[in-house]
This record gives structure tokens, C-alpha cells and sequence, in this order.
């Protein structure tokens, strides 16, 4: 292992640490996010009994909501909350190379919630009439690379929050709209003027549910879901480069100065 | 050899000038002090010299090193210990040092590095129960972990009690004789003065007294006052005062005991009294009241000299 990779993954079992031993991160990210993923679509079952298709839309709509909650608001709240007690600084001063700090953090994040969303899925293949996915590393891939981007966009997005305590809030739009972009309130893009679901429709959770929904798909070929893959993953890509771009040139390490 | 270099270092916060044209430079194995107070400037240009921030003018350099294009190189060979940055509240102490033992190359063992910062004790402690200077001890541990070569240290000792602030000074001392370079800022006189073998005087962002200018300063740590009796002019006394406010003579020196002695001596022997007679280490406060006396021109800053 290179050094470089020796401090990512160091620095991501040490916030895995930490994370497993914080009850506010506990309660949001895991709690909510089992009882939720679970949940939800359990009920969608239940109302609309030998409906499979009404499951699978739920779970990934739902999903994609999660995903929202466990990476970019979990980034957001992890780092601004470090920014301001000038732990990132701390952090710095270790030697460590800044895109392992950053990095490492987004490694827990990914792992974890790859593992959770993975938990959901085995729960609801016993407990509701989910299919199996067709193309299970499809589905791995969309998960993976979901929470990776939303994790970059997170934190990307810590400049505009002005501290902590708001982060939740300041995060909460976007936990919405990935909600009805995806599906996870029901089919309300139906109802919503056709430009509103083209603008839905760009955001890096719609592509996450997209790619996912073509690894649910009934039928298909390996070459075909890769060809149905290429532009939602095109748009994750594009969301990529806009997180990096930003955090690049914008990622606040300190406190704001007076 | 040159450990640090800084050169007509300026740094701007907005409109604030943070540091305005600093320079000096610190031998390898050196202890140098930056004595100012707050705001002078001190821990922004601790902050260039770490790479946390670029300087807008001048040309910093540590281990012959630029601290903000090799960052991570210089970070790797420097031990920091930060003003007020923040610790994981609900890790213990030993928890912290062994995470950081595995963010830095090489280094001491836990036991090792807790010992040298007097945290033995506090091993178990969660670090959102330790007191203020006991986490100063605990910034202490980490910044040592990595065996750096060069030390910087923000302010070391602040609400340190006496027992850890010597302890404090006698660490710093084992690892400049052991070949580390160390630069601390301090507002304490005495701090600088037992610890540095150089130093500068900062205050508003520039240096206002460096080399033996600054350490005659320094070494004025006593200050004696006292009410003059009735009739006394301060021409009779037998020591000249630094300054006379109001009725009160007051005295800088580097010795105050001596100079109070000498005076009560005086007194006795007429039979007068020294009422509110104050013998105590002067503060970094009396000595800038004396630089600015100084710039003032006044005349009573002259006996300042002698007296010292």
C-alpha cells in the first residue's frame, strides 16, 4: 500500500470509530435510515399487495432519499462541525495530505452506507415481494458511486454553511428534492409540470435510481444495461467534477475570520 | 544552519494587516521566542510558517522548505501546537494519542509521549473533562508524537499551572538540547526569557525589539511601587524611578527584591514608611507602558535603563 492510501484508510477507520460512538450520527444516519428504508416499502407492500414493480419504485425512491440524509448531510454536519472547533486544522497539522483527510472521511461514508443500503435490500427481499436484482454489481455500482458523489457535494457545499447547527436544515431542501426526483414520496413527478421533472431529473440521485431501476429491470443484457447505464452515469460523472471542482476551489478549512 | 527563515513576512485579513513586514530567523537547535500580545500578529506568522496560510508578501521558509507549496513535507517534519484548535471531546487521552500516533510517521509511543507532557495520569480521562491545561498538555503530546525537528509552539503554557508550566519548560529544554528547533510566542516575560535563547518583542504586526534590545527588556520582569511618604521628593530616593504616577514611584527592574531592600533600608533609616509597597513581576503590559514612554520621549524612561 502506498503511504497515501495508508493515511485515506486511516483516517477512514477512525472516523468509522467515531461515527459508530456518536448517538446523533447513530440515530439520523443508521436509525432512520434502516427504519425508513425498511419500512416504507413494507407498507407500499402491504396497500398494493402482488405489485413488485410499486416496491422496487418505492425502495429505490426512498433509497435515494436516505442517501441524501446518511452522505451529504452527514458530510456536512461531520466537517462543518470539525471546521468550527478547528479540528480539520488539528487534522492538518498531522501531515497529513488534505485529500486524505477529506478522502478518508468520504471512504467511511461510502463503505457504510453501501452496507446499510445493502441490509435494507436483503430485509426487503425477505419480508416483501421485492425482486432479487437482475444485475446485483449494477445496483453495487449505482449505490457506490451515489453516496461517493453525494459525499463530494456535501462537501462542497460546507462553504455556505455558515455553522453547524444549520447544517440540517441547509441540507434539508435537497433531502426533499432528491425525494420526489426519485420517487420516495410516490409517483408525484406525474402530477408536476414537465419542467420541474426535467430539472429533478438532473440531479445526481435521480441518476443513482435510474441505474439502480435498470439493474431491477425485468429483462436486459449486460451490454444493454451498460448502454441504458452510460448516461446516468455520464450525469454522476458531471456531478463528480462539479464537487471536485468546488472543493478545490472553495473548501473552507477554518472558521470564517473576523 | 537556518531552521526557520522569515523575511519581510506580510500577511492581510481583509482590510486587517495581520503582520506587517516581520522578519528573523531561528538557528537549528535554537529556542525562539515571540513575546507580543494578543493581536500582536504572533500566531499568524506561526500559522505562514505551518502552511495554513499563504503569506501576501515576503519569503518564508522552514528547513529551507515553502511551507505552503511543500505543505505536506514540511508539515512532516514540524510538531505544532495550535492556540485553540479543538480535540475529540469523547475520546479519552490515550485514545487521542493513539489515533494520532497512526496519522504521523514514526512515532513515540503513547506512554512515551505521555509522560513528557505530565498526562500519565489522565490516560483514561475523556478529553471533554480535562481541564484547560491539561488540554494544553495533551496539544503538547501530540505535537512532540512525531519527534519533529522543529517545534512550533503557540502560546505552550496558557492556564497551565506553575508544577505543569515547569514541566512544560523542562520538556521544551530536553528537545532543544537533543537538536529540536523550537519557536514559541508567549505573552509571559519570564516564559521567554528562561526558555529562549534569542527572541523578538511583536506588537500591531511588526517587530518593535529584537535581539539584545529585546532581552534587556525581558530581563526587567520586576516591578517595585509604592506611595511617596509626605514630604519625599522623587529626586531624594536613593534608586531613581522608572516613572512616577500621580504620588506612586514605580520601579522596573531586573530585580526587584534588591531594590526593595535598598529602599526600605532607606526608609528605616529616616523613619519613614512605604506605604502600599507592591514588589511583583511585571507584566507584559508594564513593558509595553514603557515602550510607549519610550517612543513618547519621556525623560523618566532614561532611569529605566539605568536602574536596569
Amino acid at each position: 500500500m502506498t503511504v497515501a492510501a495508508r493515511d485515506l484508510v486511516t483516517v477512514a477507520r477512525f472516523d468509522a470509530r467515531l461515527f459508530w460512538r456518536d448517538r446523533t450520527a447513530l440515530s439520523t444516519s443508521v436509525t432512520l435510515f434502516l427504519l425508513l428504508g425498511v419500512g416504507l416499502p413494507v407498507m407500499a407492500d402491504r396497500l398494493q399487495p402482488g405489485h413488485p414493480e410499486a416496491v422496487v419504485a418505492q425502495h429505490l425512491g426512498i433509497l435515494s432519499m436516505l442517501l441524501v440524509l446518511a452522505t451529504f448531510g452527514q458530510v456536512v454536519n461531520t466537517l462543518t462541525t470539525r471546521r468550527d472547533q478547528l479540528l480539520l486544522k488539528r487534522l492538518r497539522a498531522t501531515g497529513m495530505a488534505d485529500r486524505d483527510i477529506l478522502g478518508g472521511g468520504v471512504l467511511n461514508l461510502v463503505l457504510q452506507n453501501t452496507l446499510l443500503a445493502a441490509v435494507v435490500s436483503v430485509a426487503l427481499y425477505a419480508l416483501t415481494s421485492l425482486p432479487v436484482p437482475r444485475d446485483p454489481l449494477l445496483l453495487l455500482v449505482a449505490v457506490v458511486a451515489g453516496a461517493a458523489v453525494l459525499c463530494l457535494l456535501g462537501t462542497a457545499f460546507t462553504p455556505l454553511v455558515p455553522r453547524p447547527e444549520v447544517g440540517a436544515v441547509m441540507t434539508m431542501p435537497f433531502f426533499l428534492l432528491a425525494g420526489v426526483g426519485a420517487g420516495g414520496f410516490g409517483p408525484l413527478t406525474e402530477m408536476l409540470p414537465g419542467w420541474v421533472s426535467t430539472l429533478l431529473g438532473l440531479l445526481p440521485t435521480d441518476a443513482v435510481a435510474d441505474i439502480a431501476r435498470i439493474a431491477y429491470a425485468a429483462d436486459g443484457t449486460f451490454g444493454g444495461d451498460l448502454a441504458a447505464a452510460a448516461g446516468p452515469a455520464l450525469k454522476l460523472a458531471a456531478w463528480a467534477a462539479i464537487g471536485l471542482f468546488a472543493v478545490s476551489r472553495w473548501f473552507r478549512w477554518d472558521p470564517r475570520r473576523q | 544552519m537556518t531552521a526557520i527563515l522569515v523575511d519581510g513576512l506580510r500577511k492581510h485579513y481583509g482590510d486587517f494587516a495581520a503582520v506587517r513586514d516581520v522578519s528573523f530567523d531561528v538557528s537549528q537547535g535554537e529556542v525562539f521566542a515571540l513575546l507580543g500580545r494578543n493581536g500582536a500578529g504572533k500566531t499568524t506568522t506561526l500559522e505562514v510558517l505551518a502552511g495554513f496560510a499563504a503569506p501576501d508578501a515576503g519569503t518564508v521558509r522552514v528547513l529551507g522548505l515553502d511551507p505552503v507549496k511543500d505543505r505536506t513535507e514540511v508539515r512532516r517534519s514540524c510538531g505544532i501546537m495550535l492556540q485553540e484548535a479543538g480535540f475529540f471531546p469523547d475520546l479519552t487521552v490515550a485514545q487521542t494519542v493513539d489515533a494520532w500516533r497512526d496519522f504521523v510517521a514514526a512515532p513515540r509511543p503513547r506512554d512515551e509521549a505521555l509522560e513528557m507532557a505530565g498526562l500519565t495520569a489522565k490516560a483514561g480521562t475523556k478529553v471533554r473533562q480535562l481541564s484547560g491545561g491539561e488540554k494544553r498538555r495533551l496539544d503538547l503530546a501530540l505535537a512532540i508524537l512525531s519527534r519533529p525537528d522543529v517545534l512550533f509552539l503557540d502560546e505552550p503554557t496558557t492556564g497551565m499551572d506553575p508544577e505543569a508550566r515547569r514541566n512544560t519548560w523542562d520538556v521544551i529544554r530536553d528537545l532543544a538540547g537533543q537538536g529540536t528547533t523550537v519557536l514559541l510566542t508567549t505573552h509571559y516575560l519570564e516564559e521567554a526569557q528562561r526558555l529562549a535563547s534569542r527572541m523578538a518583542i511583536m506588537d500591531h504586526g511588526e517587530v518593535v525589539a529584537s535581539g539584545g534590545m529585546a532581552e534587556t527588556l525581558a530581563a526587567q520582569t520586576g516591578r517595585v511601587a509604592f506611595e511617596l511618604p509626605g514630604a519625599v521628593t522623587p529626586e531624594e530616593l536613593p534608586l531613581p524611578p522608572s516613572s512616577v504616577e500621580g504620588r506612586t514611584a514605580v520601579y522596573r527592574v531586573a530585580d526587584p527584591d534588591l531594590a526593595a531592600r535598598t529602599l526600605l533600608n532607606w526608609a528605616g533609616e529616616r523613619g519613614l514608611r512605604l506605604h502600599g509597597l507592591e514588589v511583583r513581576t511585571a507584566s507584559l503590559e508594564d513593558l509595553f507602558l514603557d515602550l510607549a514612554a519610550d517612543a513618547d520621549g519621556h525623560p523618566e524612561n532614561e532611569h529605566a535603563k539605568e536602574v536596569a
